[in-house]
């Protein structure tokens, strides 16, 4: 049974959430070094949710989320994990508006964080067509390249994609900045680059994270990873050969 | 500025006053009904909105006295990057270079609005302005992390400080002092996220030993510290203090184009306290950057009421969930600029804001919602301004927005440039490619490095 159910639907019949796991979680959430700096208090004024625009579209509202924070309500929180907290569109403007500077959005983030920790299987499923986003953010370092605009990724986008029939690649290279004469990254990185970004995702966590969420994308960019490791050592021994 | 009315034929008798079983209609008139809505008004359009509330620091405090105990570095604006003073949120000075800048460059801009970052570029050269645009750099990495949750305060931390490092170094591969350019960024997301990142880093001593380690591995530490820029600078900042001077080269009178604009949420709304505010720029009510420019160069610059929502990008959205992305631009921003202010052209600064705006108006046809408005970025139109070519250097082809009614009344003649830029398109096919640089300049170590000759100097950059 999916356990995303059990919490929020009066007409399950299956056990809650036992309450050590909700605390875990709570736990995570409230030890995040980020968790004080976004969270002060709350005069429920709303000011955050009359102003927010997920709001508009989605059954979320920014101060329900500081409110289930401030409260401690453990099954609350778990609840809203499994979907409310992928609606928050991040534009900050409960935060800039909140005159007790929460930052509602920033909770949002500490809690996707944490979803993705436990493996929520809600954040695997909401991040599955960010999985092609995903692979090239980590191994480029660029979160989008020219060519994944495709009419059949961006059919909603209409025909106009580029008002002057070229190829791609003729295309790009008519743009005058040389470094954007690229097509599978939206600008040349140097190859030291791509070797210091890589550092930087293995000493942070976010391979772990990665990892967690896809284990066969992880695999296929720590392939890429090593592919571009060796790449750059061949170099570096033919400048000293 | 063009301020907008209330509909005539607002109807009072339906609202509610109370709570719960209490709710009941408060008939008010019409007079008092506008009197309230003109209160509510006063307020939600004015600065006091981001500034009502106390305990508001400023962490560049926490900087000079971090780098008075030893423990940072800071990359200084000095008087060879030409800074010129404006005023933020607070009334705070802030020091904008504008000269000798290090171009961070946007992913979602090179990858999708080219015309973006060439168009300021451009308008650079016409001004002389030294810069470097080099390959040895990440994106900010924040669109990934505000849209999947998948990164840290670690990482967003780590990957600033690196490419922040590398700006300070980079003239050394032109033989140049360390710290000689300034970085300019130019997407509105990593401006937001570096100003939230420097300051989480000034307040966080744990942070700072945690990122200290990593920096230390990639060897991008000075002195064995942490090196943080004296401002985080976004490019529409560089445009604001330069308006003047761009207008000095404008060739084609704009005065009777009606634009609004969209100011970007993370440019404005993530740390508000770090961002260009002007008197002289709609009382000082609303951020300057943009606008700004636009009044600068005689364009009619019309208010909307919802000036102050987000475009409806999302991060995750517009991958993923492009229903509320779509809906949420042509319903809340698309829609209400073209019927409540009959604009020509949305104009912004941010790259989500544009691409979204740009992009989700032709499915609005689906629904019976039939809009059409240029959207382009206030690099691209203030270059149009100065006769940047609309193809060759704006790149205005790969926006699905119509541009062309917009040029043709800036007095364009577009089929003329578009046949011009396809024929250039065969000189690119025989690989006779104009650029605004000297390539080589791009490359400052790895593979494909030259080293400068002994004898360069600052005059032969």
């Amino acid at each position: 049974m999916n356990i995303a159910l059990r919490i929020g639907d009066p007409l399950s019949e299956a056990p809650a959430v036992n309450r050590e796991k909700l605390e875990e979680i709570f736990e995570d959430i409230r030890n995040h070094q980020l968790f004080d700096h976004e969270l002060h208090g709350c005069l429920n004024c709303g000011i955050c949710t009359a102003t927010c625009p997920s709001a508009h579209y989605y059954d979320y509202s920014p101060r329900e989320i500081v409110q289930l924070l401030l409260t401690e309500n453990l099954e609350g929180i778990y609840d809203a994990m499994q979907e409310k907290i992928w609606a928050c569109a991040q534009c900050y403007t409960c935060a800039a508006r909140c005159p007790f500077h929460n930052s509602p959005g920033g909770l949002i983030m500490i809690l996707r964080e944490t979803a993705i920790k436990h493996g929520m299987q809600s954040a695997k499923d909401v991040l599955k067509p960010y999985t092609r986003v995903l692979m090239k953010v980590i191994s480029t370092g660029n979160q989008l390249a020219p060519n994944m605009i495709t009419p059949d990724a961006f059919a909603d986008w209409g025909p106009n994609i580029a008002k002057v029939k070229a190829p791609l690649k003729v295309l790009r290279k008519a743009i005058p900045m040389p470094t954007m004469h690229t097509m599978d990254t939206a600008w040349e990185i140097n190859i030291k680059t791509s070797i210091e970004l890589y550092t930087i995702w293995e000493a942070t966590g976010v391979l772990g994270q990665l990892e967690t969420i896809d284990p066969n994308l992880f695999d296929v960019v720590t392939d890429l990873m090593d592919e571009k490791r060796d790449e750059y050592e061949e170099w570096l021994e033919e400048q000293e050969g | 500025m063009t301020g907008h009315n209330p509909p005539e034929d607002t109807q009072t008798t339906d609202t509610y006053t109370g709570f719960g079983n209490e709710w009941k209609p408060v008939k008010l008139s019409r007079e008092d009904a506008n009197l309230a809505t003109a209160w509510v008004e006063t307020r939600i359009d004015r600065r006091e909105m981001l500034t009502n509330k106390d305990k508001v620091q400023d962490v560049r405090d926490i900087m000079w006295q971090l780098e008075k105990d030893g423990e940072i570095v800071v990359h200084r604006i000095t008087e060879q990057h030409q800074p010129v003073t404006g005023k933020t949120l607070y009334g705070w000075n802030k020091r904008i270079p504008t000269n000798q800048l290090w171009h961070h460059k946007s992913c979602g801009q090179c990858g999708n609005i080219p015309g973006y970052p060439t168009s300021l570029l451009w308008l650079q050269n016409q001004l002389d302005i030294r810069y470097l645009d080099e390959t040895d750099q990440t994106s900010c990495t924040a669109w990934n992390y505000h849209g999947s949750g998948v990164g840290n305060i670690v990482s967003l931390a780590a990957i600033f400080l690196r490419n922040f490092h590398q700006a300070y170094v980079s003239s050394v591969s032109q033989g140049l002092p360390p710290g000689y350019y300034f970085p300019l960024v130019h997407c509105g997301t990593s401006f937001g996220n570096y100003k939230e990142v420097r300051s989480y880093l000034l307040q966080s001593s744990r942070l700072r030993e945690q990122v200290k380690q990593i920096l230390g591995k990639l060897g991008r530490l000075v002195d064995g510290k942490l090196l943080i820029p004296e401002e985080i600078v976004h490019y529409s900042e560089w445009l604001h203090v330069m308006r003047e001077r761009i207008a000095e080269k404008q060739v084609i009178d704009v005065s009777n184009i009606r634009a609004t604009v969209h100011p970007a949420c993370h440019v404005y709304k993530m740390v508000p306290e770090d961002v260009l505010y002007d008197d002289t720029v709609l009382g000082g009510n609303r951020v300057a950057v943009t606008t700004g420019l636009l009044q600068t160069l005689g364009v009619q610059v019309l208010d909307y009421s919802t000036w102050y929502d987000c475009c409806g990008f999302g991060f995750r959205h517009i991958i993923g969930e492009r229903e509320f992305t779509r809906s949420f631009a042509i319903d809340r921003k698309i829609k209400v600029a073209v019927e409540e202010a009959h604009a020509d052209v949305m104009v912004g600064h941010d790259t989500g804001c544009i691409t979204t705006l740009d992009k989700s108006q032709w499915i609005g046809r689906a629904v019976g919602k039939v809009y059409e408005l240029s959207v382009m970025a206030d690099s691209q139109f203030a270059a149009l301004a100065c006769g940047a070519h609309p193809y060759k250097l704006a790149q205005l082809h790969w926006h699905a927005s119509p541009f062309e009614g917009l040029l043709t009344k800036m007095g364009i003649d577009w089929e003329k440039a578009k046949a011009e830029f396809e024929a250039y398109l065969e000189d690119v096919k025989e690989g006779r490619i104009e650029t605004l640089y000297d390539p080589k300049r791009a490359i400052t170590s790895g593979p494909g490095y030259v080293k400068p000759q002994p004898a360069l100097t600052e005059a032969d950059q």
